[in-house]
């Protein structure tokens, strides 16, 4: 270095001190450089390790807006805004047994103590299984959905172990209300059985979830429909009841109850059995209401011209081995109304056999008989279907709801289209807007639709379905009882008692069908197991409750026009 | 050569009148504007800016985890206090950037006598907050440790510089005697996190004063050493470190910290969306970089780690060719104290470094912590000044570094 070689040269303390300041400057710079080095290999690691931070699994549980202010899945309401799933906000009971810091002992007190407390607080709970639990060591629930009272108790239980994270957990505020529409979502969040099913993406969906999905159901219907089913089902000691409310001009399912169903909020073994749908899921013979359709099917194709025309009424129809009797003597003869008012199975066996299989097999199947039910629901029921080519016998059975076997769905939307002038619709259980509403296919004539309206409303005035009739809402309907079939063979004993109906028939606006599974004779019911004692009762009870909610006021004033009928009946001028 | 006759002063004669200096604010202002380094000036003030929005997102949280039962603080009770304060740092900053050079030195001396003495009387005067006895009461409360952080390295440079003086002065003996004297000073009140601060400023310093290596390297193994004696008898440390080597219980703050850092992603939640930050104790003060990362996102919080690097290495690479040794060390040593400081905490929030309880530099909130830092800023604004038409006598970092490996290529051949 040049500086050394002069300091040496000349030898003056002047000149040490100037190489001293230099040398001691040029160290310094060199170290400030190292210095500067250091803190950038410390920046860099603080980079590195915020790159780190952010592309580790870590960073995942991100909260954004969306997922601080929306709810994990979206809310479903009815038609009118009314909740029927939301998010709540619940704790659960966790054992963590490294909270206290001693793996070897996770608890103060003993698990068998802390078992008969937690017993006090949740009753339903095996205290030896959380015992077991407890002792177990290993972590996991104990019990989800934890009010906040709950979680205070258990605060004071003062186990560390005990952590009570908040959950958000889906809650049915109307309990076991609509259960088998709404269907419930299980821990992993996943929909299951009903629309939470069908709607699992959509709900899920962040860029949607903020948006309530509404569905076509009416709460106030759904509980006077669950209510009036329930009491009926009580009364007459069925193993099950089924009930749908729907619109006749737009397909929307207004109610849909399957019973005995379950609540959603608390799913259990006997819950899970009861989650099958008895309105979508099940098919049945539905006997005796199919009656009205083959009539249908005769006035449109013309096959019936005549009302007034009498057909024989008490010799069994034979076909080969078969007879096709009534369940009682109905007199020689009778007419068109009167074989619908008396339910005649032989008089309906003539109209089918004057109208052909042909035709009537193809109004079933504009009618939607050979599909599943038209619903958004999953597990919809498989008709049994008669095939292709319908023996007359078939055709005869089937004019009578009998060798079809279809859901009480089916039978609903049928309806709809006998009263409506004629189209048959899909149902749906979402809420339509009015520009959505599908144009159908028409099945029958207008002509023919009213006609029908009279000779429904024929049969809730005069025939089985009198006590169907409330005051007013101008009911019409036709009642069914059809012994179900056990193992190959009709069972005298089980019995399916539907009764479908619609009102107001003068201009109907609903289609209401409700049906017993294997009702039994009681004393509410007098001793009698048919549609016309059980069945329609629950409609006759269910009009009067459900007609003002959906805007139809009783009215003795209106009604269908049924004085050209009426002479045709002896019923009527008794 | 100028062609016109010097001046030569007779007996009886006055010269023509020269044209003088002649000073006034505007001037003074203006050779300030030239002198003063601007791009670290505006790395400070943008470090500041980001310390406003900061402490703003940041206020609610502590509003609210502060406020009892009598006492409800507003929202951005924090945010106005910083404001306030910050407008004082300003000046303050200002002001002592405009200092001469000699002039920011004796501040420096004269601030780390004063208090020195102040630490002193902190046992005996000052009151506890936190179970730390460091804050004293002169009509408004201070830390004197605070002030004494970046008074100490311009007195500590004063004190090597001393050397080329007179070079058999002791000046390593007597600025390891003022480090020992304040280390013990730190420790009783305690205050472990300053002491770290304050010895690696002492440890840069003497390292560039010279020291030779194999001193270095005892000096860095007693360190370690002395740490490890800390873990040992210092509770407060130990249960840091433990909490830091062997994962606390599950809510303790270093956790909440992360989860706060994490919770925005690398874009953030939003200002005053976050949620995790309202779990997080200190988060305007010791936390605010995890806050920072949950309401502007992971990118702006490594913008910070870069824009604190950005200040040193401008800093230190100007420095490269300076012809004074003082201002060498006194600007290395602030910067080394603010630098320190602001990656300890950015450590300890990114859960490199176990918890200490130190703020962000010119970013967290702060009373007399904000000013002191202004202080160290507009001293190391004073220090580097430079009158930019002066050529220097080295040529710069890159000769620098050309000459060095030279050095090394011809020592090898």
């Amino acid at each position: 270095m040049n500086a050394l070689t002069i300091s040496t040269a000349i030898s003056s303390g002047r000149v040490q001190l100037v190489t001293l300041r230099r040398r001691s400057l040029l160290m310094a710079r060199m170290r400030v450089l190292l210095i500067a080095l250091l803190f950038a290999s410390v920046a860099l690691v603080a980079v590195m390790r915020i790159a780190f931070l952010g592309l580790s699994d870590r960073a995942t549980s991100f909260t954004s807006l969306e997922e601080a202010l929306l709810p994990p899945r979206g809310e479903i309401t009815d038609r009118n805004g009314v909740p029927l799933a939301r998010a709540f906000p619940a704790y659960a009971l966790w054992y963590n047994p490294e909270a206290l810091g001693d793996p070897d002992n996770p608890l103060v007190k003993s698990p068998r103590e802390i078992a008969a407390e937690l017993k006090t607080i949740f009753p339903e709970i095996d205290a030896d299984e959380v015992a077991e639990k407890l002792a177990s060591g290993k972590r996991g629930y104990l019990r989800r959905r934890v009010l906040p009272e709950e979680a205070n108790r258990v605060q004071e239980i003062g186990e560390l172990a005990l952590e009570l994270p908040r959950e958000t957990e889906r809650h049915y505020p109307q309990g076991s209300m609509a259960a088998h529409v709404l269907g419930y979502v299980d821990a992993d969040g996943n929909g299951h059985v009903g629309m939470e099913k069908v709607l699992d993406e959509r709900l899920s969906d962040p860029a949607r979830r903020a948006e309530p999905v509404a569905l076509s159901i009416d709460t106030r219907v759904q509980g006077a429909l669950e209510d009036e089913l329930r009491r009926g089902m009580l009364a007459t000691n069925a193993a099950g009841a089924a009930g749908v409310v729907l619109d006749v001009d737009t397909g929307e399912i207004m109610a849909l109850a399957s019973l005995p169903d379950f609540d959603p909020n608390a799913i259990d073994a006997e819950g899970a059995e009861n989650m099958y749908s008895r309105v979508t899921s099940e098919v049945y013979e539905l006997g005796s209401t199919f009656k009205p359709i083959t009539v249908a099917a005769a006035i449109d194709a013309g096959t019936v011209r005549d009302f007034g025309k009498r057909y024989q009424a008490n010799q069994p129809l034979k076909f080969g081995r078969f007879s096709i009797r009534d369940s009682h003597d109905l007199g020689a003869s009778l007419n068109v109304p009167q074989s619908l008012i008396h339910s005649s199975n032989i008089v309906t066996g003539q109209i089918a056999d004057e109208l052909g299989a042909e035709r009537l097999r193809r109004t079933m199947m504009d009618l939607g008989m050979n599909e599943k039910p038209y619903v958004e629901l999953p597990a919809t029921g498989k008709p049994i279907w008669p095939g292709e080519k319908w023996a007359r016998v078939r055709n005869v059975t089937v004019s009578y709801g009998h060798g079809i076997s279809v859901t009480p769905l089916h039978l609903a939307s049928a309806y709809a289209a006998l009263v409506n002038g004629g189209v048959w619709r899909p149902s749906t259980l979402h809420k339509l807007d009015p520009r959505d509403i599908p144009k159908g296919r028409r099945v029958f004539k207008a002509s023919t639709s009213y006609r029908m309206r009279q000779l429904l409303r024929l049969i809730a005035i005069y025939g089985t379905g009198r006590n169907a009739d409330a005051e007013g809402y101008r009911v019409g309907g036709k009642t069914g009882s059809a012994e179900k079939a056990v193992g190959g063979r009709y069972s005298r004993k089980l019995l399916v008692s539907t009764f479908a109906a619609a009102f107001p028939m003068d201009k109907p606006r609903y289609v209401v069908v409700a049906m017993l599974d294997e009702p039994k004779g009681t004393t509410a019911s007098s001793f009698q197991r048919t549609a016309a004692w059980n069945a329609a009762p629950i409609v006759g009870r269910l009009v009067p409750r459900v007609g003002p909610l959906l805007g139809v006021m009783p009215d003795d004033t209106r009604d269908v026009d049924i004085s050209d009928l009426r002479p045709l009946l002896p019923e009527a001028n008794r | 050569m100028s062609a016109t006759q010097p001046y030569i002063p007779r007996i009886g004669e006055r010269g023509a009148e020269r044209e003088r200096y002649r000073s006034s604010r505007l001037v003074e202002l203006k050779i300030w504007w030239r002198e003063v380094d601007r791009v670290l000036l505006f790395l400070i003030l943008t470090l500041m800016a980001i310390g406003t929005v900061a402490v703003a997102a940041a206020s609610p949280a502590s509003a609210r985890r502060l406020s009892t039962a009598e006492v409800t603080l507003p929202d951005l009770y924090f945010y106005w206090q910083h404001l306030r304060v910050q407008l004082v740092g300003i000046v303050v900053l200002l002001g002592v950037s405009m200092l001469a050079k000699d002039n920011a030195r004796r501040l420096g001396v004269v601030v780390a006598g004063l208090m020195l003495g102040l630490l002193f009387l902190v046992p005996v005067i000052g009151f506890e907050v936190n179970g730390a006895r460091r804050w004293i009461d002169l009509g408004f409360s201070f830390q004197p440790s605070e002030f004494l952080k970046p008074c100490f390295a311009v007195a500590l440079a004063w004190i090597l510089s001393w050397r080329i003086r007179e070079p058999n002065l002791p000046v390593v003996a007597v600025a390891s005697a003022a480090m020992g004297l304040i280390a013990v000073l730190l420790m009783l009140q305690p205050n472990f996190g300053a002491t770290i601060l304050f010895a690696g400023v002492w440890f840069v310093l003497i390292m560039l004063a010279g020291v030779s290596l194999p001193r270095i390297g005892a000096l860095i193994a007693a360190g370690v050493t002395l740490m490890t004696a800390t873990y040992f008898l210092y509770d407060n440390a130990r249960y840091r470190i433990d909490a830091f080597l062997f994962g606390g219980t599950a809510y303790d703050q270093v956790d909440l910290a992360e989860k706060t850092l994490l919770a925005g992603g690398w874009t953030g939640t939003g200002m005053w969306l976050g949620t995790q930050k309202l779990r997080l104790p200190e988060a305007h003060t010791d936390y605010i970089f995890s806050v920072i990362g949950e309401e502007f996102g992971l990118v702006v919080c490594a913008l910070i780690v870069v824009l604190y690097l950005a200040l040193i290495v401008r800093v230190l690479v100007r420095m490269a060719d300076e012809e004074n040794l003082f201002t060498l060390l006194a600007a290395t040593g602030l910067a080394t104290q603010i630098g320190g400081q602001a990656f300890i905490n950015i450590m300890v929030n990114l859960q490199l470094f176990p918890s200490k309880g130190m703020t962000l530099p010119l970013i967290s909130y702060g009373g007399s912590s904000t000013i002191a830092m202004c202080l160290a800023a507009g001293l190391l604004l004073a220090i580097t000044r430079r009158n930019p038409f002066l050529s220097r006598e080295s040529a710069g970092l890159r000769a620098l570094l050309a000459q060095q490996l030279g050095k090394r290529e011809g020592d090898r051949s």
